[in-house]
């Protein structure tokens, strides 16, 4: 590659951020086997502000000002604060409310937001949100890290970053939102629920045996956003109940079985937190891993794009009523490890405006982020597409691929995508 | 019953020795009043009165009575002090330390198990507060850092102390400020009047190097001043600064101040002056200072050093308690004269005099000094130095709680860790009018000074203070190791 190898990211200083309450001590959590099957993947969420909200305040540095508030939110969230540990005789982990904090990075980039959002590809982006891998004896490793990175336009990048294990998309998004609404002083809408009451039978995961990649697989990612009326177009081909989820998660299963015609099945991934729901399975507010996966079969996914919106639609109606057992892979790899997996975001769509949860993480009142960023760390060969709702509400949305690096780069050219015509944003080179 | 009459054989002792004076003036008075009474009327014709006589009595009374009040010491009054409290962003709970200990001195195990073992037994808790730049991994002790904690620590505790006693910038004559560690040029006293734009012929003193007991020296030095100038008062800073002297090396016996000392300071407010008499907390009764540096280990027992990769650091001794307690002996047999009531002085000559006479295994007596005072503020320097003191002292368990409970909430903040302790007795609403405290520092050089302050005015509990939203939660129980 031509490029620079050297990134544009650069971390100035490294922190950390307890919370102002010290924790009742000796409390544990113990993380449930979802939780445990989804630890080989990290989360990393980027929100991008034009201005730097921390500027105000009552302390002279930007970093004092977001200290005040991060430590408020903490107080909250001794989850997030907390230290892994795993029992010697039984394997179970555990997390230890022990207050040791967040690691707290601080970096500057050397580009303004657009230039970033035109240029930057997915591997520079994980700059933003700098991981350490766990070490062998996680008890002083922080699973949860916070970046600051400035622009040189004065615009500002919050990244996060943290295990798989602890949180799921949305309550991370969650977390983030509390923040903001720490630092605007509002009262919280969400307070953060950590214990759900046990399930009512146990229900035993089948086991679903995944082929280990023999070579690990250079893996790439693109961000494409779908406009209202782009979504509709795709819609006008699916049944008349299909969600933009459907419609699209059917466009791009065609697109990339197209061009890898090995691909055989289709992983959803729905989350439980489903506030469209009479009584959804898990509240909204619970902070944790509450995800179902369940895969569609060849047979289904044959015929035009309509038909399988329409037997996505189905498959997923059929996961909120609780019709198909999850499959929890005990051995991990949930993403991508044996199919495609095809994460649905509908239920973090506003009821009214259509527009993502994300969108509303105001720091300072009426600047809401210009883009919100997610990827996912160690996704299987197989790839993950993330469907998540836009900025700008109503049906827009804005889909994330990480696929291996030539399927990204196919996706990419692919007329009948690009017929759709999609904004492409963090895919290394000018839309 | 053996016991109770040794109680009151005791009291009726003690009783009559404080009173002695009371017992032989008044049976005397008596027997003069009545024997004048007596006498005949006409014997009082035959003291005739020279007119001379009383104007030359009345002269050399007056003479006398003037000569007495010019020459007895100005009362120094304090009027009102305030204590820093950090931010609950500074907060390091042990965890954290541990954690970022580890990430530091990743290749060398046995200095981090060394701390964690420090860290489990100091008595200090998860709210202690520890500068900004000592947070980064690895910290940034610059100079900027540290001069940041500096204007922190003391404009915010000189902005309390103006609040809460109405004094103005210009109003301040004297300024001593003690900082042991961090001595940048122009000084820190030249910060505070550059800030605060002080008069320009004000009397600034900026005492460094002098180690934990400076706070007292401090208090000395501006009694001294209010001496020689009338109706003046004087601003006293007592602090350290934490960001420069992060040990950052390995050796174990100079790790032990980074597991022990944070951040914290205080703002003193004395006072001469007639009209500052009746709003006044405390009066300053006796300041003892007493120096053990002649002895070459008493010396060399805190002793900041290079260690052998070349990082400068404070070298603590193990000898470092005997030495304190041998330097605490020599305060009280200077102190001990001057606030003890006449019964316990009594017995202890008595007992010195027997072991010199007659059988030199007499048990020395130790005076109880629970009698001169009601309250002890002890230097929270560490868990070791309150026990040892508590235990020469025969002191009750409440008598060291405000100095526990300090070394708990805010760590050891060295010089003004003192004032904390003042600060919680008051916040506790202990404090009444006529108390008597004693303040005792012990400090590098090796030096141990006291102050004696007499309580002016009951205090009321207020609602500002370091204490003021934790005040309900103490005291607690400090388990002897705690878990980390």
């Amino acid at each position: 590659m031509e490029e620079a190898k050297c990134s544009r990211v650069k971390v100035e200083s490294i922190l950390s951020v307890v919370s102002g309450k010290p924790t009742e001590p000796g409390k544990v959590h113990k993380l449930s086997m979802l939780d445990r099957a989804m630890g080989s993947h990290t989360i990393h969420i980027v929100f991008y502000y034009a201005s730097n909200p921390f500027l105000d305040g009552p302390m002279p540095s930007d970093l004092g000002n977001l200290r005040i508030t991060l430590s408020e939110l903490l107080d909250e969230y001794p989850y997030v604060t907390g230290r892994l540990t795993c029992e010697p005789d039984n394997g179970e982990w555990l997390i230890k409310f022990n207050d040791a904090g967040v690691r707290m990075l601080q970096a500057t980039v050397d580009a303004t937001i657009d230039e970033w959002l035109g240029s930057a590809d997915g591997v520079e982006e994980r700059d933003l949100t700098a991981w350490e891998e766990m070490p062998n004896d996680p008890s002083f490793w922080s699973p949860f890290r916070v970046q600051i990175n400035k622009f040189k336009c004065g615009g500002l990048a919050l990244g996060l970053s943290c295990t798989h294990m602890h949180t799921d998309l949305t309550s991370a998004t969650m977390l983030f939102k509390a923040w903001s609404e720490v630092h605007r002083r509002q009262p919280p809408t969400h307070p953060p629920i950590f214990d759900l009451p046990p399930p009512p039978t146990p229900t035993p995961p089948p086991p679903t045996p995944s082929p280990l990649p023999t070579t690990p697989t250079k893996m790439a990612t693109a961000t494409l956003k779908f406009s209202p009326a782009a979504v509709d177009k795709c819609l006008s081909q699916a049944p008349a109940d299909a969600t933009p989820f459907d419609a699209l998660a059917a466009l791009f299963w065609r697109r990339v079985a197209a061009q890898a015609p090995t691909k055989r099945s289709l992983s959803i991934c729905v989350d439980s937190r489903d506030p469209s729901q009479h009584a959804p399975a898990v509240p909204y507010a619970y902070f944790g891993n509450a995800l179902k996966f369940s895969t569609l079969t060849d047979d289904l996914l044959s015929g035009g794009l309509g038909q399988v919106a329409g037997h996505i639609h189905r498959h997923v109606a059929g996961m909120k009523k609780e019709e198909f057992s999850s499959e929890i892979n005990a051995t991990g790899g949930m993403y991508g490890g044996a199919a495609l997996t095809c994460f649905n975001a509908e239920h973090m769509a506003e009821a009214e405006s259509g527009r993502g949860i994300m969108y509303d993480a105001e720091f300072k009142k009426g600047e809401r982020p210009v883009h919100v960023s997610y990827s996912v760390g160690n996704v299987g060969r197989e790839g993950l597409i993330m469907v998540m709702p836009a900025a700008e509400g109503g049906r827009g949305r804005t889909v994330t691929a990480t696929l291996p690096e030539e399927q990204v780069a196919e996706l990419c050219r692919d007329q009948v995508i690009l017929d759709f015509e999609p904004t492409m944003i963090l895919c290394g080179r000018r839309s | 019953m053996q016991d109770i009459l040794l109680k009151y054989m005791k009291l009726g002792y003690q009783y009559l020795v404080n009173h002695i004076l009371a017992f032989l003036l008044i049976p005397t008075a008596i027997a003069v009043a009545v024997e004048i009474l007596r006498s005949s009327p006409a014997r009082w014709n035959s003291f005739a009165i020279d007119p001379i006589h009383l104007i030359f009595c009345s002269f050399l009374a007056v003479f006398i009575a003037t000569v007495y009040f010019m020459s007895k010491p100005r009362s120094i009054y304090l009027v009102d002090y305030a204590c820093y409290k950090p931010p609950v962003t500074c907060r390091v709970p042990f965890s954290t330390f541990m954690e970022h200990s580890r990430l530091i001195l990743k290749d060398n195990p046995k200095s981090v198990d060394f701390q964690m073992r420090i860290l489990e037994r100091s008595g200090l808790g998860e709210e202690t507060c520890l500068p900004p730049a000592i947070h980064y991994i690895p910290p940034t002790p610059t100079m900027d850092a540290a001069r940041g904690e500096a204007e922190t620590v003391i404009f915010s505790s000189i902005d309390s102390l103006m609040k809460s006693t109405g004094l103005k910038p210009k109003q301040i004559d004297i300024l001593v400020v003690n900082c042991s560690l961090f001595s940048p040029t122009p000084s820190l006293s030249a910060m505070i009047v550059n800030k605060y734009k002080l008069r320009s012929n004000i009397k600034s003193y900026n005492l460094s190097g002098m180690g934990c007991s400076a706070g007292l020296i401090s208090i000395d030095l501006a009694r001294d001043l209010l001496q020689i100038h009338p109706n003046s008062n004087a601003l006293v800073i007592s602090t350290e600064i934490i960001t420069p002297n992060y040990y950052k090396g390995s050796e174990r016996a100079m790790l032990l101040p980074n597991c022990l000392f944070r951040m914290g300071g205080a703002a003193i407010l004395l006072s001469n002056k007639r009209r500052d008499r009746s709003r006044a907390k405390y009066k300053l009764v006796h300041v003892v200072r007493t120096h053990k540096g002649a002895d070459d280990k008493a010396y060399k027992c805190v002793y900041e050093q290079e260690d052998p990769q070349g990082k400068v650091g404070i070298n603590l001794s193990k000898d470092l308690m005997v030495i304190a307690g041998e330097a605490l002996k020599s305060n009280i047999t200077t102190i001990g004269p001057l606030v003890l009531p006449a019964s316990e002085q009594l017995l202890f000559l008595f007992t010195l005099i027997g072991r010199k006479i007659f059988n030199p295994k007499w048990k020395p007596y130790i005076p109880d000094f629970k009698q001169a005072f009601e309250h002890f503020c002890i230097h929270a320097g560490g868990r070791a130095v309150i026990d040892e003191l508590q235990k020469n002292l025969q002191l009750s368990a409440e008598h060291v709680e405000a100095s526990r409970m300090t070394l708990h909430r805010f760590g050891n903040t060295s010089s003004s860790s003192l004032w904390y302790e003042l600060g919680y007795i008051e916040a506790k609403g202990r404090m009444k009018k006529g108390d008597r405290v004693w303040q005792i520092a012990f400090g590098s050089g090796f030096k141990c000074n006291s102050a004696v302050w007499k309580c002016n005015r009951t205090i009321k509990t207020t609602s500002d203070g370091p204490w003021q939203d934790c005040i309900n939660t103490y005291p607690v129980h400090i388990p002897e190791i705690v878990k980390i």
